[in-house]
């Protein structure tokens, strides 16, 4: 699989950004931006080329829910594989995130391995398409 | 100056009657008059403390401040021992991780020394000196165990890292509790504004609608929330994701 693939990370909190970046760099991916909300991503979505999004859903300014919505409304960006990593755990925001379009949905405290095979699944499955 | 006439009204009357048991010198009628005027002057007090009361209820009510005493600051209480758990769990899980990846540190460390030993022994070739097959053995031993041992201290440290994400969820939750105390201070300063004008016109002050609700706290109603990773497996898959 290659792994010339371009991520953003979007967490309010700088500390699980450093951690998101540090698993993705262990299994082999580098070419990571961060962003501290939606406010800040929505820019660098729009100028920048991603290949990847990893948002966390709450966060101060644009929520990461708001932030899917507003990818999923975009021409440019609706096929961008979206995988939220958030603490959120009711049953009603999965599924709202579902509905909303997101392709992963991991819920923190999580596991290296488990991002990993998320991350993994979800471009499986748009290199398939 | 208050008008004489709602006054007049009321106990003009009883105050006629009064001065009559006066004139009269009718000592009964002049206390049964006088206890009429108490009573009527009490039954007034009682109705401006019946208003008092509904007025401090609704003045509760309207700031919130009675879900926030009775249900939200239990609440928040409730979410800072869990935010001392998880700190807790987590320095105990670094320095676990600590305590045991040092003595492996320790241990290739002895073992590197010790063979650049055998290597210099060697080298000089004086009596005793290993020979190279033994040499060759012993550097081999040293390398499978490395090989190992780093592998351990890898994965601890790849732990370790893990175990900061303990900030990330014990922020949110100080967060939702700074919030609730800023709740509480700005509905408490309304209150003692309004004790200070009785003014009665404010806005009424709405819960925060965010609809977040940050990470699962023991014991605090989160609702239906999922139980662990497996949980959001199966319930997106069964959503078709």
């Amino acid at each position: 699989m290659s792994k010339e693939i371009k991520f953003l990370i979007v967490d309010d909190f700088s500390t699980m950004r450093r951690i998101i970046k540090n698993v993705l760099s262990d299994i082999g991916y580098s070419d990571i931006t961060e962003a501290d909300d939606g406010t800040t991503a929505w820019p660098l979505l729009q100028h920048q080329h991603f290949d990847f999004l990893i948002t966390d859903w709450n966060m101060p300014g644009m929520p990461g829910l708001d932030l899917l919505k507003a990818v999923r409304a975009d021409e440019r960006l609706n096929a961008l594989p979206v995988l939220m990593l958030t603490a959120e755990s009711k049953r009603e925001q999965i599924a709202e995130a579902a509905q909303a379009g997101v392709n992963g949905y991991v819920i923190k405290p999580f596991t290296a391995t488990t991002l990993q095979e998320k991350i993994e699944k979800i471009l499986a499955a748009r290199a398939s398409k | 100056m208050s008008s004489m006439a709602p006054i007049k009204t009321k106990y003009g009357p009883l105050v006629e009657e009064l001065s009559a048991a006066f004139a009269s010198g009718d000592g009964t009628r002049a206390t049964i008059a006088l206890d009429a005027i108490v009573q009527l002057r009490d039954s007034s007090l009682f109705e401006e403390l019946s208003k008092l009361t509904v007025s401090l209820q609704d003045a509760l009510d309207r700031f919130r401040i009675t879900n926030l005493a009775v249900k939200e600051m239990p609440d928040a209480r409730q979410r800072l021992d869990h935010v001392l758990t998880m700190t807790d769990e987590a320095a105990h899980k670094t320095m676990d991780l600590i305590e045991h990846s040092a003595p492996i540190a320790d241990r290739a460390c002895r073992a590197a020394t010790s063979l650049i030993e055998l290597w210099q022994h060697y080298r000089r070739q004086e009596a005793g000196a290993p020979d190279l097959r033994a040499v060759i053995e012993r550097t081999e031993e040293f390398l499978v165990a490395a090989q190992c041992d780093s592998d351990t201290v890898r994965r601890n440290l790849d732990e370790v890292l893990m175990a900061q994400g303990y900030q990330d969820l014990t922020g949110q939750i100080i967060r939702g509790v700074i919030q609730l105390v800023g709740e509480l201070e700005s509905s408490l300063v309304e209150l003692v504004r309004l004790s200070h004008s009785h003014r009665n016109d404010g806005d009424s002050k709405e819960a925060v609608g965010a609809k977040v609700f940050g990470p699962a706290v023991p014991g605090v109603g989160h609702g239906n929330v999922v139980n662990g990773q497996q949980d959001v497996d199966s319930l997106l898959s069964g959503l078709g994701l």
